[in-house]
């Protein structure tokens, strides 16, 4: 078995890196920066980096809609959000409720970092990178070919989402209509019994 | 591009899934269409039904099974065997009692009734679709049907902030244990090429992973998932503070349906698709097992209050399944079926009862509610006493059989070790349980406390799914061959 | 099967029983009274019903019925009695009604006789089933009722005792099951049949090393239960905070399941491996004798002084059954149902004395023998029965034991005889500090037993004497059963030759004989 990394072209793994830069700046940046604003935009490079993940491994569509569902629809409810409940406020991230948690934090990311890294580079891959592999179908029909799993090796798995969906529309809905005033009627009546 | 071949999909087999899933988006639609809020009567009674459709279905499945042998449809992502068919009665079963108990529970404390049965019923499909998974994103699918509900169903009690409490607690650590869970499901996707757990198993049956660091990691991450779901230690600490804090009767169906539901796919992908590394994980296994069985048991002895004991049993309870899977048998797996289904049955009845002490806001659940119970309402007090005596495992109640059959097939394996100490945490368990019986019946100035909850222990839904569980507690303890029978059936038609 | 089914009605009155008297008692507390006196009555006249059916001089088990009973897990419903099990069953069947006759806890009493009825269905489920997870089933029901006599009817520290005894039971009886299981599954790789009846499991071929193993799981649950030093230390704690009541069944009843299981269980299946465990089992048992025979003469509670005199009198009845002797083994089973009444005797009588004079502390304690004169007078006679005066019940079994340990282990005979003395010692010793000397005023107004007390404890004083004047009676009865049992001991000749090799060899003592 040769390493994963000679059998990968130059500009497949400068692509690559690029990607995955993206992606972890960004996830760095969100746990980093104080501003919830920043944070949010530091979720827009980290999405954008996965879309361009996905335009390596070929899957063209996946990466746009991951830019359009994401990085555009997602992000923009998120900052959406951030703005209404307002900007000032910021978490006060200086209390430490364990002692020490955060050292040991560090400490175990970069173990495991380094052990995926590890992984990547000393497992063996079923499914390898592109090169490896072959391309999709010739590289076309990206769309066809992702529509045709959807119904037939992913059918009960893509019913299945729908329902996921619905429930979780479901959960919201009755987490956001607990507040009704009637409620606290009934919750005030409650502490006088009480 | 050719035509399109449209899966084989075998809806006698998804009928046990579509009941619950379906049946719960009709009440959704129902109750949102509706003028007038439907009856709290009309929507438990509906929910049983739906509960009794899915249960037949189960049980139809169960029998087709046994005539035409295992199969899977759907393209392969659903098992139809006779595994899934008895964890899909049992989920059925946990859905009937928990909507009776749950009845007199929403109507006193004013909870959306549709909104708690619409969550309940899809929730359970989810750990339908769990057990009858035959590919990893299913599961995965599975696991998040039936989590999402429960997060929400934890936040429903709008009068003890530690309702709400436990539901973000919940949905923090569920969400990054399923982040982790597929984080596992992408590795051993690199590592083997597939989630269909046959491909799996056979692709490792060739020998293929040469270096396998790649899929014991996928393996590892995908153990942590379960072991969180099962809330097996160390991965349990959410779970007495959720246990405490949900709502009674969800905390009971979510210690029924999110077991049977976890363990019914951890064994299944442990022991169908991922048979040829136990080499690797049995000794993981075995070690939570380990943690969790004397975990459970320990911290259950200094509990204060009855739900967060109740919490650490079903820890205690979770470290005897994770035995049977140790077991890695036939025996093993019959053992633990029967365990779930008779764990599921005590575990709601006993939180049945805790809700009718529960008391108008829901959020004390203190030993001390339960002081003298016995005395005041004798027939409740022995129902409790028998449940939490079938819990410990005291002979005749299927308590005993339940732990008897898994230590029975870990012995069976050559664990002795396991068994003893599985044995010893049962010791200090039984200790805990029975100095709960012996609150329940203290004379002690019990007449001058009043606990406030005498209006609710009228309840009859609740009451008679109490009294069935009682039933079929003592029923299966004294007489279990058939139900055992069931499960050994169920596991001789286990899709390879 | 065309014989009554004794033993199955044996076990049905008291379970059903105590159901009724729980239901009953909700009501009527007087009525369950009356009901669990009426249960534990007719049990015993079933009981003596089957001693009366019981055909002398034959050795093996009688009664046997055998039914399917949880098929898939390989257990089965299995019954029957021999001349071991016989008096055990009496036993048990006498002692409940005389607690109930002779112990009181106040008004609210029902779950006491509740428990107590359950507590002697289970009891008598263990003596008599032939399966052996029917008999852990059985074994293991007794330790909630024990649990709940000691917990909610005991004294001070009965939260602490209960605890205690329970923790440690259930340990030893971890032990029990996986060995159980060890050995069925043993015999199912031999045969291919999952079963647990002892008749199979009997013919279970085992590595020496493996049986020696299975037998100490075995002897740790059962030496908790009987109990043999070091494994005792819950005893006197239990027996001291639990109700009088409590204590005797515990004392009378249920220490004898252990020795009984050991008898039973140990030395018919792993005859061998019990050879080879002798030198300790009987070391541990001369240590017994002596530890508890010393420790009991420095005791001040007289609850707990029986305790540790319990504890020399169980370290009796190991040595008798591990000395493989037919004398040895007749007196050990003797000696569980002599105890057994004594003892049951002894703590009605402190419970009686504790009732009316409000302490068990022999410093309290002075002069009660003017008060009270029939108290003392049955005292004195339950005294010299336990010290084994001859003509008594108590010198039957120990003088068996000792002279069935003297052909065969002859030191450790030697060693335990000097218990004897030690226990002579003790009980006169404490006789004369409770009974005699000037009584105090408190003392003074003690009244001596009423009729009802003197009925009650009448049929344990007429055995204590019957029993020591004709005690062929019982001894026709239980030596065709030991000599079955010995028998099946000896059976396997090679490997007898070898194991009494191997005790000879380990033991100089036994050498040189």
């Amino acid at each position: 078995m040769t390493s994963l990394l000679a059998t990968v072209a130059i500009p497949d793994l400068l692509v690559f890196l690029l990607g995955a830069l993206l992606c972890l700046v960004g996830a760095v940046s969100i746990l980093t920066v104080k501003n919830p604003v920043h944070a949010a935009l530091s979720l827009v490079m980290t999405l954008f980096g996965i879309a361009v993940l996905f335009i390596e491994l070929q899957a063209d569509f996946l990466a746009a809609v991951q830019i359009i569902v994401y990085a555009g629809a997602i992000v923009v409810l998120f900052l959406f959000v951030i703005m209404f409940l307002g900007v000032d406020r910021e978490e006060d991230l200086a209390v430490e409720p364990i002692v020490g948690q955060r050292p040991l934090a560090a400490v175990l990311i970069t173990a495991l970092m380094a052990s995926i890294v590890a992984l990547g580079l000393v497992g063996h891959f079923e499914v390898g990178p592109a090169t490896q592999t072959g391309m999709l179908h010739g590289g076309a029909g990206n769309v066809a070919d992702l529509g045709r799993s959807v119904f037939t090796t992913y059918l009960f798995a893509f019913e299945a989402t729908a329902g996921l969906l619905i429930i979780a529309v479901v959960g919201a809905v009755v987490l956001a209509r607990r507040n009704n005033p009637d409620d606290h009627v009934a919750e005030s009546q409650v502490e006088e019994l009480a | 591009m050719n035509h399109l071949a449209l899966p084989t999909v075998s809806y006698a087999a998804l009928a046990p899934i579509l009941f619950l899933l379906l049946g719960g988006v009709a009440l959704m639609v129902l109750s949102a269409l509706s003028r007038r809020p439907l009856a709290a009567g009309t929507v438990t009674g509906y929910s049983v039904l739906i509960g009794f459709g899915a249960l037949i279905s189960a049980l139809a499945e169960y029998g087709h099974v046994n005539g035409a042998g295992p199969s899977s449809t759907v393209a392969s992502a659903i098992a139809v065997d006779g595994f899934s068919a008895a964890i899909a009665v049992t989920v059925s079963v946990v859905v009937i009692l928990a909507s009776l108990l749950s009845h007199g529970y929403l109507r006193r404390m004013q909870i959306d009734a549709p909104a708690y049965h619409v969550l309940a019923l899809t929730s359970a499909s989810g750990a339908i679709i769990m057990a009858a998974a035959n590919d990893l994103v299913v599961l995965f699918l599975g696991l998040e049907i039936l989590s999402i509900a429960l997060y929400v169903l934890a936040a429903l009690n709008r009068r003890s902030a530690k309702s709400e409490e436990a539901a973000l607690k919940y949905f923090i650590l569920g969400g990054f244990s399923s982040a982790i869970f597929l984080f596992g499901i992408a590795f051993t996707y690199g590592a083997t090429g597939s989630t269909n757990l046959q491909v799996i198993t056979r692709t490792l049956g060739e020998g293929v992973a040469a270096k396998p660091g790649l899929l014991l990691a996928g393996l590892g991450l995908l153990l942590v998932g379960f072991f969180f779901k099962v809330a097996a230690v160390p991965f349990h600490l959410w779970t007495p503070d959720v246990y405490e804090g949900a709502p009674t009767p969800v905390t009971g169906f979510m210690a029924a349906a999110a077991k049977v539901g976890g363990f019914a796919a951890l064994l299944r992908v442990l022991l169908t698709a991922m048979p040829q590394l136990s080499t690797n994980w049995t000794p993981v296994v075995y070690s939570v097992a380990v943690a969790t069985l004397i975990g459970g048991a320990v911290l259950m002895v200094v509990q204060r209050d009855a739900k967060r004991m109740l919490a650490y049993s079903s820890i205690n309870h979770a470290g005897f399944l994770l035995v049977g899977i140790v077991a890695a048998t036939s025996a093993g797996i019959s053992a633990d079926l029967f365990y779930l289904f008779t764990y599921s049955v005590t575990a709601l009845a006993t939180f049945g009862i805790v809700t009718m002490l529960a008391g108008p806001r829901d959020d004390d659940a203190g030993i001390d509610r339960l002081s003298g119970l016995a005395r005041r309402h004798p027939a409740i007090g022995a129902a409790m006493a028998i449940l939490l005596l079938a819990q410990a495992g005291v002979p005749f109640t299927t308590g005993f059989i339940a732990k008897f059959s898994v230590i029975e097939a870990v012995v069976g394996h050559g664990s002795i070790p396991l068994a003893i100490i599985a044995m010893a945490s049962a010791a200090v368990a039984v200790f805990a349980y029975l100095r709960l019986v012996a609150t329940l019946y203290r004379t002690e100035d019990i007449a001058t406390v009043d606990l406030g909850y005498d209006d609710s222990l009228t309840d009859g839904p609740a009451a008679f799914a109490i009294g069935l569980s009682v039933v079929v507690t003592i029923f299966f303890g004294i007489f279990p061959a058939a139900l055992l029978d069931f499960g050994r059936t169920a596991v001789a038609h286990l899709l390879p | 099967m065309h014989t009554f089914p004794y033993l199955v009605v044996l076990l049905c009155i008291p379970l059903f029983g105590a159901g009724l008297v729980g239901l009953v008692g909700l009501r009527a507390p007087q009525a369950a009274r009356v009901l669990a006196l009426a249960a534990t009555a007719l049990e015993l006249v079933f009981a003596v019903a089957l001693l009366v059916a019981f055909k002398t001089h034959v050795g093996t088990f009688q009664f046997e019925s055998t039914h399917t009973w949880m098929a898939p897990l390989g257990i089965s419903f299995s019954l029957g009695v021999d001349g071991i099990s016989l008096f055990l069953v009496l036993l048990t069947a006498l002692i409940v009604p005389i607690v109930i006759l002779g112990t009181s806890v106040g008004e609210k009493a029902t779950g006491y006789l509740a428990w107590l009825l359950l507590l002697q269905g289970a009891s008598v489920a263990s003596f008599v089933s032939l399966d052996l997870m029917l008999f852990f089933f059985a074994f293991e029901l007794t330790l909630v009722p024990s649990y709940f006599l000691i917990v909610k009817y005991g004294h001070e520290r009965r939260a602490y005792a209960a605890t205690k005894f329970f923790v440690m039971t259930f340990l030893g009886s971890a032990f029990l099951l996986v060995g159980i299981l060890v050995l069925a599954f043993q015999h199912q790789n031999q045969t291919g049949v999952l079963t647990f009846s002892l008749a199979a499991l009997q013919h279970t071929t085992l590595s020496s090393g493996l049986a020696v193993w299975l037998s100490l799981a075995f002897l740790v649950a059962f030496g908790v239960k009987a109990p043999i030093f070091p494994l005792h230390t819950w005893s006197p704690t239990t027996y001291r905070e639990a109700p009088e009541g409590g204590s005797m069944v515990l004392s009378a009843i249920l220490a004898k399941l252990g020795t009984y299981g050991i008898l039973r269980f140990n030395l018919t299946l792993f005859p061998h491996a019990s050879k080879t465990l002798a030198p300790l089992v009987l070391t541990l048992a001369a240590i017994g004798v002596l530890y508890g025979a010393i420790t009991a003469s420095g005791q001040h509670d007289m609850k707990r002084l029986i305790a540790y005199s319990s504890l020399a009198q169980v370290g009796f009845i190991i040595l008798g059954t591990f000395s493989f002797s037919p004398q040895g083994l007749t007196g050990a089973v003797t000696m569980m149902v002599n105890h057994g009444i004594i003892t049951a005797a002894f703590f009605m009588l402190i419970g009686w004395i504790a009732q009316r004079r409000g302490s068990f502390d022999t410093a309290v304690l002075k002069g009660l023998q003017g008060p009270v004169p029939v108290l003392a007078g049955v005292f004195t006679v339950t005294m010299l029965a336990s010290i084994g005066l001859p003509g008594l019940n108590g010198f039957v079994g120990e003088f068996l034991v000792l002279i069935g340990t003297f052909t065969t282990h002859r030191w450790w005979a030697v060693v335990a005889t000097t218990g004897v003395v030690v226990a002579a010692m003790y009980l006169l010793w404490n006789y004369q500090q409770v009974f005699h000397g000037k009584a105090d005023a408190e003392t003074e107004t003690m009244h001596d037993l009423t009729t009802k007390e003197r009925l009650t404890i009448a049929p344990l004083l007429a055995l204590i004497v019957l029993l020591g004047v004709y005690p062929k009676f019982m001894l026709d009865r239980i030596e065709p059963s030991v000599h079955r049992e010995l028998a099946g001991i000896t059976a396997a000749a090679p490997a007898t030759a070898i194991q009494t090799h191997h005790v000879t060899f380990t033991s100089p003592v036994g050498g040189a004989r």
